[in-house]
């Protein structure tokens, strides 16, 4: 552990490109090989693949996608883990949707975000003050946000947002669909703050070694209280994005969303143990897993087959990246 | 939801008491001048298919006099949590189960326990077997299908590239579905099927899975949902990508939205899978059941196709839907 903090200090004193050092910069490349692979394999396959409109669509397919998992790529980065995002996504959701359509869309934007940082600021402050395993924690606050969901929707379905509100997650901005800017946005806006900011660096240095972050003077506890509280923010930020998409919002908004979001940070390159990895590779794992479905479908894979191949490609691509990238990775530290 | 722990009279006491499976002296409750209790059951409190599910049982709760409990797991669609539920229940002897299984497999031990215990099964949705059951009460999917796709084929002049998009792959509801569509395109050689692929019967899987279908079929004549959810959404990429208008789209089920679409003249069709009928249905034939009327052995409901031409009659909610008439639906079982 200690090692690993004398590696960070190591790699802050290089040049760097992008607020990255060489040799995190490699690490970032070899993330990029399984996508490289996989559009090369679809683009032989499927001669509808690599056409622009293809791959703006695949894009746009990983933006809630992404947005999910970046929050939770700051949890992971601490050595921590949100297991409400998913439900902290169908909360803010539908709180949003709801005063949305009841005229009000300032309000309804505003709770539902307020919705989504008061659940991480609770998981943040159970799991730094308090000393409550993040696992249990985010456990619990995934069945609350479940429960005050359904007790707010008592079974509802909320249909038809305004055009105006959709704009963000089915508009475009010229030839650009709105959710693939507002996911590059987030992306270049995290990245700055994990690579430039002292503040980043802290938490790369909380999941390396928390004690020796704590004695370096660095505030841990407020740090970790702020990355679930980004998790839970950037969880009702993604909420907003997918009800403005799929107009309609009602309790299994957020089922099945938290485990392609822990994939994607996984596929990505960040590590469960913390301290190693970034957002930019939850976007590379965000892209893979939207782009093994669109795949599917574009090849035309029998519905029964989709789930085990995907499972296949996850595990074909994680393979190709250690190959290439795991001594790299390993020597290499944060990404 | 509440799910109140309410005593057991007296009454129900002694008609679980009399009860012996097969040979069911029904109508003891009433008999005696007390108000027989039924244990409806759903298989969650967070879809709204299951709300409406509670409010047609509650009409007819309402109508014939009888005490009614809603049973409902709160983890949805919890198998272990009904399991407990089924237990707790055959303790409290109701006079009758008006059921739906959250899984039509797992549930059957349990039920087992209930007819042991003497309580009638009244089965409705989710058709379960190796169990005893006074009636099922439901509609039949495969036939629901069937008839849509018929009517979509026919109205595209019997020929067309059309896509087909799949529920949650392990739900025997969509495989049914699959399979009274496969049933339609036999009969229509005129019909190509592009693709069929999955949408989870979620409205966000399954929009993206279509757009990623558009990529490769610049032409589409018809697309088949196998259910109102992902219709809508598959409706709503059609007309994002500017090809709106071009592909008729029909579902199942008969959502609020969906009907919506059709009134806006977005959506082709959709038929009405109406779980306030069967569950207002099955709390009648509990009680006829009690009162010992005889109870035809199942109730299919009729299929009822919404399109442009009736979609202004269809009742947007399920308070305001009209009950369904027993002697008509269950005269014709």
């Amino acid at each position: 552990m200690t090692m690993q903090l004398a590696r960070a200090n190591g790699a802050m004193a290089r040049p760097e490109l992008l607020g990255l050092s060489p040799d995190r910069l490699f690490v970032v490349v070899s993330r990029l090989v399984a996508l490289t692979l996989l559009v090369v394999t679809l683009s032989i396959l499927s001669p509808h693949f690599l056409t622009w409109s293809n791959l703006i669509n695949v894009v746009r397919h990983a933006a809630p996608l992404f947005l999910l998992s970046a929050g939770l790529t700051l949890v992971v980065l601490t050595a921590g883990i949100d297991l409400s995002v998913g439900a902290v996504l169908g909360l803010s959701g539908c709180i949003a949707a709801s005063l949305i359509t009841g005229g009000d869309p300032v309000l309804g934007i505003a709770a539902g975000l307020g919705a989504g940082l008061a659940c991480g600021l609770v998981n943040g402050a159970l799991v730094s003050y308090a000393g409550v395993p993040s696992f249990i924690a985010t456990y619990g606050m995934m069945w609350i946000a479940n429960g005050l969901a359904y007790v707010f929707m008592q079974g509802e379905v909320i249909y038809g947002l305004p055009a105006e509100f959709r704009l963000i997650g089915a508009g475009f901005l010229g030839p650009i669909p709105m959710p693939v800017l507002i996911m590059f946005g987030t992306l270049a806006a995290l990245h700055v703050l994990l690579h430039r900011t002292p503040l980043g660096r802290g938490i790369y240095a909380i999941g390396g070694n928390p004690v020796a972050a704590r004695l370096s003077g660095m505030p841990v506890h407020r740090r970790l209280v702020f990355v679930y509280a980004m998790s839970g923010l950037m969880a009702s930020f993604a909420a907003l994005v997918v009800v403005a998409r799929t107009n309609a919002a009602d309790v299994s908004l957020g089922e099945e969303q938290l485990l392609p979001a822990i994939a994607a940070v996984c596929l990505g390159g960040t590590s469960l143990f913390g301290g190693v990895g970034g957002v930019t590779g939850t976007a590379v794992g965000a892209l893979i897993l939207a782009l093994v479905l669109n795949g599917m479908n574009l090849l035309g894979v029998n519905t029964f087959w989709q789930a085990g191949v995907l499972g296949f490609i996850i595990l074909v691509s994680v393979f190709a990246d250690q190959i290439v990238g795991g001594r790299i990775g390993r020597a290499g530290g944060a990404t | 939801m509440t799910i109140s722990r309410r005593q057991f009279t007296a009454g129900t006491l002694a008609a679980g008491a009399a009860t012996a499976l097969g040979t069911l002296p029904s109508g003891s409750a009433f008999a005696q001048g007390s108000k027989p209790t039924i244990a409806f059951f759903v298989k969650n409190v967070t879809n709204p298919f299951w709300k409406a599910c509670r409010i047609g049982a509650e009409k007819a709760a309402k109508e014939l006099g009888i005490n009614m409990e809603v049973v409902a797991p709160t983890k949805p669609d919890n198998i272990e949590e009904q399991t407990r539920l089924v237990e707790d229940w055959i303790v409290k002897k109701p006079d009758a189960f008006v059921f739906v299984p959250v899984d039509y497999k797992a549930l059957v031990p349990s039920v087992q326990k209930a007819n042991k215990a003497g309580i009638p099964i009244i089965n409705y949705n989710n058709k379960m077997t190796d169990i005893e059951k006074v009636t099922f009460i439901g509609s039949d999917d495969a036939l629901f299908e069937y008839e849509i796709c018929k009517y979509l084929f026919n109205s595209m002049g019997g020929k067309g590239k059309v896509v087909h998009i799949d529920g949650v792959p392990a739900a025997i509801t969509a495989q049914m579905r699959k399979k009274g569509f496969e049933r339609a395109v036999k009969e229509f050689p005129g019909i190509e099927v592009l693709a069929s692929q999955p949408g989870q019967y979620r409205r966000l899987p399954a929009s993206q899975v279509f757009e990623n279908l558009m990529q490769r079929f610049p032409e589409i004549d018809a697309v088949v949902s196998a259910n109102d959810d992902m219709a809508v959404g598959i409706v709503e990429a059609l007309y994002a990508a500017g090809r709106g208008g071009k592909t008729k789209v029909v579902g199942i089920d008969g959502i609020p939205d969906a009907i919506q679409a059709i009134a806006e003249g977005k959506m082709f069709a959709t038929v009405d899978f109406s779980g306030h009928d069967q569950s207002y249905l099955a709390v009648q034939a509990a009680v006829r059941h009690l009162k010992g009327e005889k109870v035809p052995a199942e109730i299919l409901l009729p299929v009822f196709i919404i399109d442009k031409s009736n979609v202004g009659k269809v009742a947007k909610t399920p308070e305001e839907r009209a009950v369904p008439s027993w002697d008509k639906v269950a005269g014709k079982a």
